[in-house]
């Protein structure tokens, strides 16, 4: 038994979409650079001062830290003291059904916000710099990062190693590795603020806080300047250095220069610190920033061309024909046991598949242009593309997760260890896919949307982007057209196949 | 006329993926190799079972510990079904299961549980343990010249786990004495530079 897949009707509506974008680009006149329009929360009469109240007091901010440092700290104790059974042990559920799962969720609506109350940095800080009221202590060596570490390549890393770990031994399945993997998050974050100079673990490091940050170019939200001009005069730069009673930006960040949240941790700082007040939140078109402002770099565009690669293979581990392919696989290399060997090998052909043809579609687009701009040049510049692709489909995967599999959930806050508890039965199972958090047509209407709209964001990204390269010529802009459909059109019929749960009573041997 | 043939292709292209999604994948029934699966009866008021199914060599092996969570004094068994990849038929000679204890710094000596021959299709390894702990089982036998060895972790009664917690707390609180150490060999390194300075 899985979940059931998205209908074939809604896979046809969603073709049809694509396919009437498909010409509305190939006919449509070339975009021309439009001045974006924002809309500052101040403006809005009712929400101005408790806005101003949330943002501008650390007591906020520090109670939901807590909050979340308090749900982290069951997550540990009852992954360590309590019942194997996933299901009935609040670890793994609010770890991967609600957290891992509403997170990518939270991205849609509020950026980086969970950044700012991640409580592995809270912890981290906690030990490292403590602080109570005016009692501070700084016990970090402070030093610079070194080159080589100033790139996303330890969190690329990172994040693969995180999903070997996830799909391949089974960390969601099991609330002691999920403990333990909390508890190595915390001692890295605490030795990295121990050593360098701000939040280089958050900057560099996390594969969190990146997957976080380049989704948040999709986000509506964003952390700017009031009026640009303040800035441009201002010479302290409190934003950057930080006040006697506030901490520098953790990742940074020059406010007056900022045109992209990718390393932005919301934490607020800049908007605390400014003598000016001329920092506040402000809402902006949709994935404005993937569009047109966010900077292309070599090690990002490989992180964003992973991280679609990815996501295509959450969900292909999900589906029932995977275990088939691996256990054949492990039958002719001889692999044994949980047959790790066999998946790092369906794992890296799952990364290296999207990688090299979206290699092939660079070259092309640089064979067939008349500018001749360059691989390296076309490959950051157009890697854009992939962020909406992923996220849409991160979103769409991840809401069967959250809608399906956290019924219930709160019935584990009265017994978060599970003493006593039995696995779940199929009877109760079935009585959880009767009381989704919404109607199974809601969650399909939702899906396909998401579907569309990351297909539409791409191609907006895919005209934007080519402007800005200067790809004239439509033919030069084929092969990523058919990329991007290509991976929609493959992530949409993962999307229609029935979905393995991630823990229950489908674990089951049959 | 360039973009008509461009968007004639791009309706084929698409047309042809569009068939494609029409072929579901087929359904399989589900059970991650490797992983311990808990699972109870419908309408069973005994205790729930651990089952692994796992892949070695020619064989399936799908073992099963009754109950899942042992406590010390308590009975239980362990069934243990063999079956060659390639054709099925059922392993039909001799297992042999040892236990040895999987605690920190623990003896790594194994001892005999006993050697049982298959009955309808499975081993069956009844087990008592007097106390509680990190037990590993191995079960092994030989087929084709050559021997299989399968483990797997069996916990007797509720052991403290707490030890992961100590060890990241040792780790974190060496890190912040190594640094504090640093930092104050660095104040007083800049107390005489600027004493000699001045």
């Amino acid at each position: 038994m899985s979940h059931p897949g998205l209908p074939a009707y809604w896979a046809y509506i969603v073709w049809a979409f694509m396919l009437l974008i498909s010409i509305f680009y190939l006919f449509g006149n070339m975009p021309q650079n439009k001045p974006l329009k924002h809309f500052s929360l101040l403006n809005l009469p009712f929400v101005k001062s408790l806005a101003h109240f949330l943002s501008q007091s650390y007591w906020p901010l520090l109670l939901l830290k807590i909050i979340t440092l308090s749900f982290f700290l069951l997550v540990i104790y009852a992954g360590l003291m309590g019942t194997p059974i996933p299901e009935r042990n609040i670890a793994t559920v609010l770890t991967w059904n609600i957290w891992w799962a509403g997170l990518i969720v939270s991205i849609f609506f509020l950026g980086s916000a969970w950044c700012a109350i991640c409580p592995w940095d809270t912890l981290a800080s906690w030990f490292v710099k403590p602080r109570f009221f005016n009692f501070k202590i700084n016990n970090s060596l402070g030093l610079t990062v070194p080159r080589w570490l100033r790139n996303v390549w330890l969190a690329l890393l990172m994040f693969i190693g995180l999903t070997w770990l996830e799909l391949g031994v089974g960390v969601t399945t099991s609330p002691y590795w999920t403990a333990l993997l909390s508890l190595l998050m915390v001692v890295l974050a605490t030795m990295s603020l121990a050593i360098f100079k701000n939040k280089a673990f958050c900057h560099y490091m996390c594969p969190i806080g990146r997957t976080v940050g380049f989704y948040a170019q999709l986000a509506p939200i964003e952390l700017r300047p009031i009026d640009a001009d303040i800035c441009a005069s201002c010479s302290s730069l409190e934003c950057f250095n930080g006040t006697a009673d506030i901490d520098p930006c953790p990742t940074q960040l020059v406010m007056g220069r900022l045109t992209q949240n990718t390393y932005c941790t919301s934490c607020g700082n800049c908007l605390r610190s400014c003598p000016q007040e001329n920092v506040f939140w402000r809402l902006r078109p949709q994935s404005s920033e993937a569009i047109h402002s966010a900077r292309p770099h070599w090690d990002e565009a490989w992180f964003m061309l992973v991280l679609l690669a990815l996501t295509s293979f959450h969900g292909i581990t999900m589906m029932p024909f995977w275990e088939k392919w691996i256990t054949q696989l492990a039958q002719k290399i001889g692999d044994s046991g949980q047959l790790l060997l066999s998946f790092s090998a369906g794992l890296i052909v799952s990364i290296a598949l999207p990688v090299l043809m979206y290699i092939v579609v660079i070259l092309l687009t640089d064979y067939f242009s008349k500018t001749r701009a360059g691989f390296k040049k076309l490959f950051t510049g157009l890697v854009f593309i992939s962020l909406p692709l992923a996220f849409a489909y991160h979103l769409a995967h991840n809401l069967n997760h959250l809608i399906r599999e956290s019924v219930g959930a709160s019935q584990l806050f009265l017994n978060p260890l599970g003493v006593g508890e039995k696995p779940l039965q199929f009877t109760e199972n079935i009585l959880r896919e009767y009381n989704m958090l919404i109607s199974e047509d809601t969650l399909f209407a939702l899906q396909a949307l998401l579907m569309m709209f990351g297909f539409w964001i791409a191609i907006k990204v895919l005209r934007y982007r080519a402007y800005g390269l200067k790809l004239n010529s439509k033919l030069s802009l084929l092969p990523a057209l058919l990329y991007i459909i290509a991976v929609s059109g493959f992530n949409l019929w993962l999307l229609t196949q029935p979905m393995l749960m991630r823990m229950g009573p489908l674990c089951v041997a049959p | 006329m360039v973009f008509d043939r461009l968007s004639l292709q791009l309706i084929r292209i698409i047309s042809l993926l569009f068939i494609l999604q029409l072929f579901p994948a087929e359904v399989l029934a589900h059970h991650v190799l490797g992983r311990p699966a808990y699972s109870l009866n419908e309408d069973s008021n005994t205790p729930p079972s651990m089952e692994v199914e796992t892949q070695i060599g020619d064989y399936y092996v799908t073992y099963m510990v009754f109950p899942a969570f042992p406590r010390p004094g308590e009975k239980g068994r362990i069934n243990v079904n063999a079956s060659r990849i390639d054709n099925g038929n059922t392993f039909n000679g001799k297992m042999t299961f040892t236990v040895r204890d999987d605690g920190w710094f623990s003896d790594p000596h194994e001892e005999v549980i006993g050697t049982q021959e298959v009955y309808d299709g499975v081993f069956r390894q009844g087990f008592l343990f007097k106390q509680k702990g990190d037990y590993i089982i191995t079960a092994s036998f030989e087929s084709g010249g050559e021997p299989y060895r399968i483990d797997f972790p069996l916990r007797i009664g509720k052991t403290s786990s707490m030890g992961p917690v100590g060890i990241a707390l040792i780790l974190i609180l060496f890190i912040l004495i190594v640094v504090n150490l640093l930092q104050r060999k660095r104040i007083v390194r800049e107390k005489i530079r600027d004493s000699r300075e001045a």
